[in-house]
């Protein structure tokens, strides 16, 4: 190319040396490219189930036709993790995440996973009540979201009625959608109006309410897995072909380069023979 | 104390209707069965089709549907079973296991070992923890019991 610095022996060594290390990268990229793609297929058939749990939990709250109280408190859940490269899945959620809090400066924030808790620690270090790790290594289990539910509901700092859940919904393997998941509180489903036909037990109600929360909160945890293995998936496959192609683009300079010694090296003979 | 429905239940639907989903296993989906006999913390409750909407929370026992082809017994560990307006009975148990899968030498085992621990456990919670894991296994051998008649 016009404009280039002669290629010496010096600066093909160092072409060299970028090669090799890209190449390595390519084929670290290459592997956790089909370790995601592995887990995303794992992935995706619990959170197949986690979704028909979830509906079926939360058919109640569609029969009953709840609406949400005036001057309810809400609390935002982050549904997040601890790991990254994983595209924009992280971001996506502190955006959504952020700009609820711009609107709703007072609420009560909870965050699962690291990465989220980064990033909203710097812009608001002063709503975040508490903050769950050890999340996103493998799928969430029924255990850990009823342990998480547990702690959040006896949890004295956080006080709320209804929650909003910000988790990003698997769309397909190659998309996701940072939405929110709504939880209502049992006071609100016992005052809405098709609940009169139903007959109950008072002293189960709050059984109900914290069973309902874990539920809510695995489906959520459990979709949110999914959605981050495939952008994983999808985002290791685009680092290796990004370093595919600087492969081919390096090797082209590095031959041209070495074309170019060859050529020198021959004219400096061919000239020097010459002089003889 | 318990509250009655007020409103009374529409146009009978003549079927009853059943989800029945665990965390990580959706066992039914919309599966028609006849009756669902279950053990709730109310007491014993058998479900037919347009039985009166109803939340009742599962005690660690038998669910017992049936339907065209006989009668299909699972453990569930507990969960609440609710029964809506539209003859849709939705039931979430944490686990759930048929009863023919169900081991009665292992269950028998850690019964024992339960006892002994609630027997020689010093602080409340082992001993409560304890009382617990007696009351399954005992709620298991009797459903194997009754399983064996």
């Amino acid at each position: 190319a016009l404009g280039q610095q002669t290629r010496n022996m010096a600066t093909l060594k160092e072409i060299q040396t970028r090669l090799k290390s890209i190449t390595n990268i390519s084929k670290i990229t290459a592997s956790m490219k089909m370790i995601a793609s592995t887990k995303t297929t794992r992935a995706q058939r619990a959170m197949n189930v986690a979704r028909v749990y979830g509906k079926t939990s939360g058919d109640l709250v569609e029969q009953a036709g709840v609406q949400k109280a005036e001057s309810a408190n809400e609390l935002l859940i982050t549904v997040s993790s601890d790991k990254g490269l994983c595209g924009g899945i992280h971001s996506s959620l502190a955006r959504q995440s952020r700009k609820y809090l711009a609107e709703h400066p007072e609420a009560p924030l909870v965050v699962l996973g690291d990465k989220a808790k980064m990033q909203l620690q710097r812009a608001y270090p002063q709503n975040i009540k508490s903050s769950f790790n050890q999340i996103g290594a493998t799928i969430p289990t029924f255990e850990e979201s009823s342990e998480i539910a547990s702690t959040v509901l006896n949890d004295k700092d956080v006080v709320f009625d209804n929650a909003k859940l910000m988790y990003n919904k698997f769309v397909s393997a190659i998309a996701f959608e940072t939405s929110a998941m709504e939880f209502y509180p049992i006071s609100q489903i016992v005052e809405s109006p098709n609940f009169k036909a139903y007959e109950f037990q008072e002293d189960v109600l709050t059984n109900l309410n914290e069973f309902l929360f874990a539920n809510s909160l695995h489906w959520a945890l459990v979709e949110g897995h999914a959605a981050e293995m495939a952008a994983k998936r999808t985002a290791m496959e685009n680092a290796t072909k990004n370093a595919g192609d600087i492969i081919n683009r390096l090797t082209l300079q590095y031959n041209r380069g070495r074309q170019a010694v060859i050529t020198n090296e021959l004219i400096d003979i061919i000239t020097g023979a010459s002089a003889l | 104390t318990r509250l009655y429905a007020s409103e009374a239940a529409g146009v009978p639907v003549g079927k009853l209707v059943v989800n029945f989903a665990l965390p990580h296993e959706s066992v039914m989906a919309n599966k028609e069965v006849h009756q669902v006999d279950m053990s709730a913390v109310s007491g014993d409750l058998g479900v037919l089709a347009d039985h009166v909407p109803t939340i009742e929370q599962l005690k660690p026992g038998v669910l017992d549907f049936i339907g065209d082809s006989g009668s299909q017994k699972y453990f569930v560990s507990g969960g609440f079973a609710i029964m809506n307006p539209n003859s849709v009975l939705n039931i979430n148990a944490v686990e759930a296991f048929k009863l023919e899968d169900i081991d009665p030498q292992a269950v028998a085992a850690n019964l024992a070992e339960s006892q002994r621990l609630a027997a020689s456990a010093k602080d409340e919670l082992t001993k409560e923890a304890a009382a617990i894991e007696i009351e399954l296994y005992e709620s298991l051998q009797s459903a194997l019991a009754g399983r064996a008649k």
